[in-house]
């Protein structure tokens, strides 16, 4: 009588049951790995603006820094996106015939809102402040990476918790001196990081807190 | 291994139940309701029947739920990308505001014709949180239910938002066009009345008196359901002419004939209260006579309270008078005596206790007696008052016009004679709260042209072709006084959400042929005027702006003689008898006349004594319903002189017997919305000549039940002694008793890390709480807390993250009263954290309990293991997300959605703004700068909240208070937050 089992069956079975935990293992792990990734995340893709606005133009070229329009990271957990009138202030001059920034002159006149596209966005269960962050010497360019280099802002880092946490357990090599919070070009003196990150935590007292409340409430 | 009772030799371990008493000696049995006393098992489980079931009546909506909850399922771009949004930045900013930082501004709000004094936290133009104005003298930084709740007021999807002309949709311009045409006439106005509300509003009052100029045969007629007839009655009677009284209540006895002065639900009371505990030292507390008919806060409070029916009111002051002028040797006041019948032998024996207790405190006490008390009893008082050397503070009447409702009847005597032709109502819904015996409905129909000027559509404005929608106060420019008079300027907060709304000076202006001019500069040439138009007005106006008062404002006491012989006389005026069933109506605590009744927060506000919800109830005493064979929930129906109406019946512990409590308010017809069809009108029962109640009203079962959404079983910590209440007298020895609360007990775990530079705690001084529920209210605004409605309620599944309990001590027909206030205690060990699956609730290094919203998959296991029952869960997709609700919400405090389980976070998103804020300036935090939301409206300053680690704060002085004990600390949980026990001071007994 022939066996009712070839050899080769468990072969079979051992394949059927590695692909029958394997597969949907494999999907967790690779599902997992894409919500950590840029595509997941959308990092590296340029947001475009109803305004053409260019960051290289207006902070390389033109040296404005970054508290001149969002002068809210120094005292609000926003930012803040300028007013037109902040705008209006240079562009009521300079390029005030410029079809490119015929939606400013429309904002300004009409007195509505220009509908910027967010870039950077939180969850809303995250509380996050700028104030907090910008004050303990965390720099613009660390979160936001080189905004002077961007012809449309794109965000650059992943914006997970783990990213956050990272930072808040050992915030020592990501601080900078306060007064070169906006800096994008700064590099700590000797390539040191550790060591400007401990004169910066002690000068300003930067102690991250990692307990939930510190974000979510 | 020992027996747990003989480790812990705790007495609530060895007698739970019945006599179940944490210190020693023999205490009252406590209990939570009149059934829960006779274990009727009705709802009395911890979860009641039903409580995780799902609403019925929505397979529908149900389907749809499911059905999106796998289409949202389905696209798992949830746990990536945030949603695409749009950020909009001004075009033209304000100024002064940077965006994501809170601006504050005084402004106030006008209820009764006064002013109570607020600061509003507004977060880009919409006003999110109100606070009270501690530089106004009606608050002194309180804030009562009222003003918490006013915020909803203001994003009431409800309001109306259209002008109407003779039933047709206008444009206010027309509107006011066709009122310039009623104000060219030349009969000096003999056919033009106003029916407003009395208000201290100088702009109000200046523009009523222009309007009497130009037409000096026109009329004002005052109108509210709650006028303060009885008072300026009795001011006339025993001061010759109408006034204010500004009480001082800081004194050593204070005697309250109906007075609920401690209850926030009248503009002065919030000073009051707190001036009454500044005099109540807990190792030296005054004391507080109370009389009264039904259960209030005032009565809860009480050291001696008595139990009378409305009518024993007047006999109780004469029995007074005439004890204390007895012993004065006043021979006329000894005649006052009331006939032996009148009261019972324990009555008069409170009077004589309370005679005695004033006689011996000269100058140093106070007889308060009831707004609604005929003017005879409230001269009375003044008598006792001035003849005990505790001459009462005496200010010219603050809010105008002055009269009765008597004004409001000549009116539609008027309006029958057909001698009116332009009515304007700016009073609030004189249709629904008018007596129901003027027939003011059928009588408006007499004016060719009547006008209704009110933030709703509503009972009155079905009745008026012509309406012109009113702003909110927080729309408005106008002014206001406060009870002792000062002056306030009250500034808009927000532009009004429905442009067509009108403020009362926009209506009155076009009469008073100043309608090209706006409230704002009215207002401004007034009080420009007012100071006496000086170069710097407008620095003088910034700062009156800015503070919120006008300083130099308050009105100059007036002196004046009491006229003895004259009060003499009123007392014996006759009074119609009382017999049979009394009636007293009352205004609601949340609702007040009706005017609050839109409002979901305040429906939702369990009333401080019945802890009643959605609705009021015929509050019977346990002896009258068992006399009557009625339980609680039985339908009865009221009859008085032919009008009837059916009310489901509450047993009110504490209630006087034979007297049925009903309040005003509820049963509104419109606006379609929240207030409809909750509860019964009572108003409907009001008559002219007693607009209080009136004895002899009929009460027949229906032979129905309908449900009351009671909450004051609900939460239950099963019977152990929670809420602590102690004579002054044996203070010493419970003191000693309270040792094994306040002590931590062995524990298997491992103890919580404290490694954070701040410990966070909190105190509830139960000896200053009065249970009135500010507290409860501003926790709800502050963190956006939903309500669930009655159906809600019923289950259970009330969502108020702090809850006054209110016990019941002693003798079921006349308890004594100790209400706390319990939130989430912040548990060291919590027992909540060792069982959630995905830790969605851990500790904080600062000692916070947190609870994180984006982990919690509601389990509900943290609910169910916790000791304190102060999870809440939302069992329903409860927030609101349409536009009107979604501005009012706290930009702070995460929107939490279905699903997930909440509680109170110690307001944490206070603690992490304020250290921002200070970590920004490269300081610390320091005590102070964090008060959460209930601790900064309690007007008792009752909730105590600080850092513990801080050498001298105010949170660690009343945690190391003898008098501080832990709730359940048998349980070893530790809690961070403890209450510290009430001191009551009985008069001592004996030889009366």
């Amino acid at each position: 009588m022939a066996p009712l089992f070839r050899p080769g069956t468990d072969a079979v079975l051992r394949g059927i049951l590695a692909l029958a935990l394997g597969t949907p293992a494999v999907a967790l792990a690779g599902w997992m790995w894409l919500a950590r990734s840029p595509l997941g995340r959308g990092s590296f893709a340029p947001v475009e603006q109803p305004v053409p606005f260019d960051h290289r133009h207006h902070v390389a070229d033109e040296g404005i820094p970054c508290g001149y329009c969002h002068e809210g990271a120094w005292r609000s957990p926003r930012a803040g996106v300028p007013p037109t009138q902040r705008c209006m202030g240079c562009h009521a001059q300079v390029w005030n015939d410029s079809p490119k920034l015929e939606p400013v002159r429309e904002s300004w006149f009409a007195d509505t809102p220009i509908p910027w596209r967010r870039v950077h966005a939180l969850p809303d269960y995250v509380w996050f402040s700028h104030q907090a962050h910008v004050n303990k010497g965390v720099g613009c360019v660390t979160c936001h990476g080189r905004v002077d280099t961007m012809p449309a802002v794109e965000r650059v880092v992943p914006f997970t918790m783990e990213w956050c946490l990272d930072c808040h357990r050992a915030p020592t090599p990501h601080l900078r001196p306060f007064r070169e919070v906006a800096s994008m070009t700064w590099r700590p003196p000797g390539g040191d990081a550790e060591r400007t990150g401990r004169a910066v935590r002690a000068a300003l007292n930067a102690n991250p807190r990692t307990s939930c409340n510190t974000c979510h409430f | 291994m020992p027996l747990l009772t003989d480790s812990f030799p705790l007495p609530v371990l060895a007698d739970r139940g019945d006599a179940g008493c944490a210190c020693g000696a023999a205490r009252p049995r406590a209990w939570r309701s009149w059934e829960s006393r006779r274990e009727v098992p009705a709802r009395s489980a911890e979860f009641p029947d039903g409580a995780d079931l799902p609403p019925e009546g929505i397979a529908r909506r149900g389907f749809l739920q499911v059905a999106m909850a796998s289409l949202a399922a389905a696209g798992f771009t949830g746990c990536f990308r945030q949603p695409a949004e749009d950020i909009l930045p001004y075009s033209h900013p304000p100024e002064g505001l940077t965006p994501g930082v809170p601006l504050h501004f005084a402004t106030g709000l006008e209820w009764d014709g006064l002013v109570v004094g607020l600061v509003v936290e507004s977060h880009e133009g919409r006003p999110t949180k109100v606070e009270g104005n501690p530089s106004h003298p009606a608050s002194l930084g309180a804030a009562g239910v009222f003003e918490q709740a006013a915020l909803l007021g203001l994003y009431d999807a409800s309001r109306a938002r259209t002008c109407r002309l003779e039933g047709q949709e206008v444009a206010w311009s027309t509107v006011q066009e066709a009122l310039e045409a009623r104000a060219r006439r030349a009969d000096e106005g003999a056919g033009l009345r106003f029916l407003v509300e009395p208000t201290g509003s100088p702009l109000l009052l200046s523009l009523q008196a222009r309007i009497l100029e130009r037409f000096p045969r026109a009329r004002f007629v005052p109108f509210r359901a709650s006028l303060p007839e009885g008072l300026h009655e009795g001011t006339r009677r025993a001061y010759g002419r109408p006034l204010d009284v500004v009480h001082d209540v800081a004194r050593e006895v204070v005697v309250s004939l109906g007075a609920d002065f401690l209850a926030t639900t009248r503009p002065g009371n919030l000073v009051l209260a707190r001036d009454f505990l500044a005099a109540r030292k807990p190792e030296s507390p005054n004391r507080l006579w109370v009389a009264e008919s039904a259960l209030s806060v005032t009565g809860g409070f009480a050291d001696e309270r008595l139990r009378a029916k409305p009518s024993q009111l007047r006999p109780l002051a004469l029995a007074l008078a005439a004890e204390v002028g007895a012993a004065l040797q006043r021979e006329e006041w000894s005649r006052l005596r009331p006939p032996v019948e009148a009261l019972s032998d324990a009555q008069r024996g409170w009077v004589r206790r309370a005679a005695r207790d004033l006689l011996a405190h000269r100058g140093r006490g106070r007889v308060l007696v009831g707004p609604e008390s005929s003017g005879a009893v409230q001269a009375l008082a003044f008598a006792i008052d001035e003849a005990l050397g505790n001459a009462p503070r005496l200010i010219e009447p603050v809010a105008r016009p002055l009269g009765g409702l008597e004004a409001l009847a000549s009116l539609v005597g008027e309006l029958r004679a057909g001698t009116v032709d332009t009515l304007i109502i700016t009073a609030w819904n004189p249709v629904y709260a008018a007596p129901v015996d003027l027939g003011l409905a059928e009588a408006l129909s007499r004016a060719p042209f009547r006008l209704y000027h009110a933030l709703h559509e509503d009972e009155t404005s079905a009745h008026c072709p012509s309406f012109v929608p009113a702003a909110h106060a927080f729309e408005s420019w106008r002014d206001g006084r406060a009870p002792d008079g000062t002056a306030a300027v009250l500034q808009p907060l927000i532009a009004p959400l429905f442009p067509a709304a009108m403020q009362e000076a926009d209506v009155l202006g076009v009469f008073a042929g100043l309608a090209s001019q706006s409230p704002h500069a009215l207002l401004r040439a007034l009080w420009r005027e007012w100071a006496g138009a000086p170069q710097d007005f407008e620095r003088r106006w910034s700062t009156w702006l800015a503070e919120g008062v006008i300083p130099g404002t308050r009105a100059a006491p007036v002196h004046a003689e009491l006229e003895e012989h004259a009060v003499l006389a009123a007392t014996r005026e006759p009074v119609p008898p009382a017999s049979g069933l009394e009636l007293s109506l009352v205004l609601d605590a949340k609702v007040h006349d009706g005017r609050f009744a839109g409002n979901a927060w305040l429906q939702e506000l369990p009333e401080p004594m019945a802890k009643l919800t959605w609705g009021n109830a015929a509050w019977l005493s346990p002896a009258t319903a068992a006399r009557l064979g009625l339980e609680k929930d039985d339908v009865v129906r009221l009859a008085l002189r032919g009008q009837s109406l059916d009310v489901p019946v509450l047993v009110m512990p504490g209630q006087a017997d034979d007297t049925v409590t009903l309040a005003l308010g509820y049963g509104r017809e419109a606006p379609e919305g929240v207030a409809q069809g909750v509860g019964v009108n009572a108003f409907r029962l009001r008559h002219l000549d007693a607009p209080w109640g009136a004895s002899g009203v009929g009460l027949t079962a229906v032979g129905r039940r309908e449900a009351l959404a009671l909450t004051q079983e609900h939460w239950s910590m099963e019977g152990r002694e929670l809420a602590l209440q102690v004579p002054r007298a044996r203070l010493t020895e419970e003191l000693r008793a309270l040792r094994p609360l306040q002590e931590d007990a062995p524990h298997l775990y491992a103890a919580p890390l404290r490694t954070g530079a701040h410990q966070w705690g909190m105190a509830m001084d139960l000896h200053r709480c009065t249970g009135c529920g500010a507290c409860v209210v501003a926790c709800q605004v502050e963190n956006n807390v939903p309500v669930v409605g009655k159906e809600g309620v019923l289950r259970s599944r009330e969502m108020h993250w702090l809850r006054i309990d209110r016990y019941f001590l002693g003798d079921p027909d006349d308890p004594g009263v100790i209400t706390q206030p319990v939130a989430c205690v912040h548990c060291a060990f919590a027992p909540c954290e060792y069982v959630c699956p995905v830790n969605a609730t851990v500790h904080s290094d600062e000692g916070l309990n947190q609870m994180v919203y984006n982990r919690c998959i509601g389990t509900r296991y943290c609910s169910n293991n916790c000791p304190y029952k102060v999870r809440r869960f939302n069992y329903l997709e409860y927030q609101q997300r349409e536009p009107l609700a979604r501005l009012r919400q706290n930009p702070s405090v995460t929107v939490r959605s279905r699903g997930v389980m909440e509680k109170c976070t110690y307001c944490v998103q206070r603690i992490e703004r304020a250290r921002a804020n200070a970590r920004a300036r490269q300081r610390d935090l320091r005590d102070g700068e964090v008060r959460t939301a209930c601790q900064q409206t309690c007007p008792t300053r009752a909730i105590v909240f600080g850092d513990l680690n801080a050498p001298d704060s105010e949170v660690k002085r009343r945690h190391e208070d003898p008098r501080h004990y832990r709730l359940l600390n048998e349980q070893g949980t530790q809690p961070r937050t403890v209450h510290l026990l009430r001191v009551k001071n009985p008069a001592p007994r004996g030889g009366t």
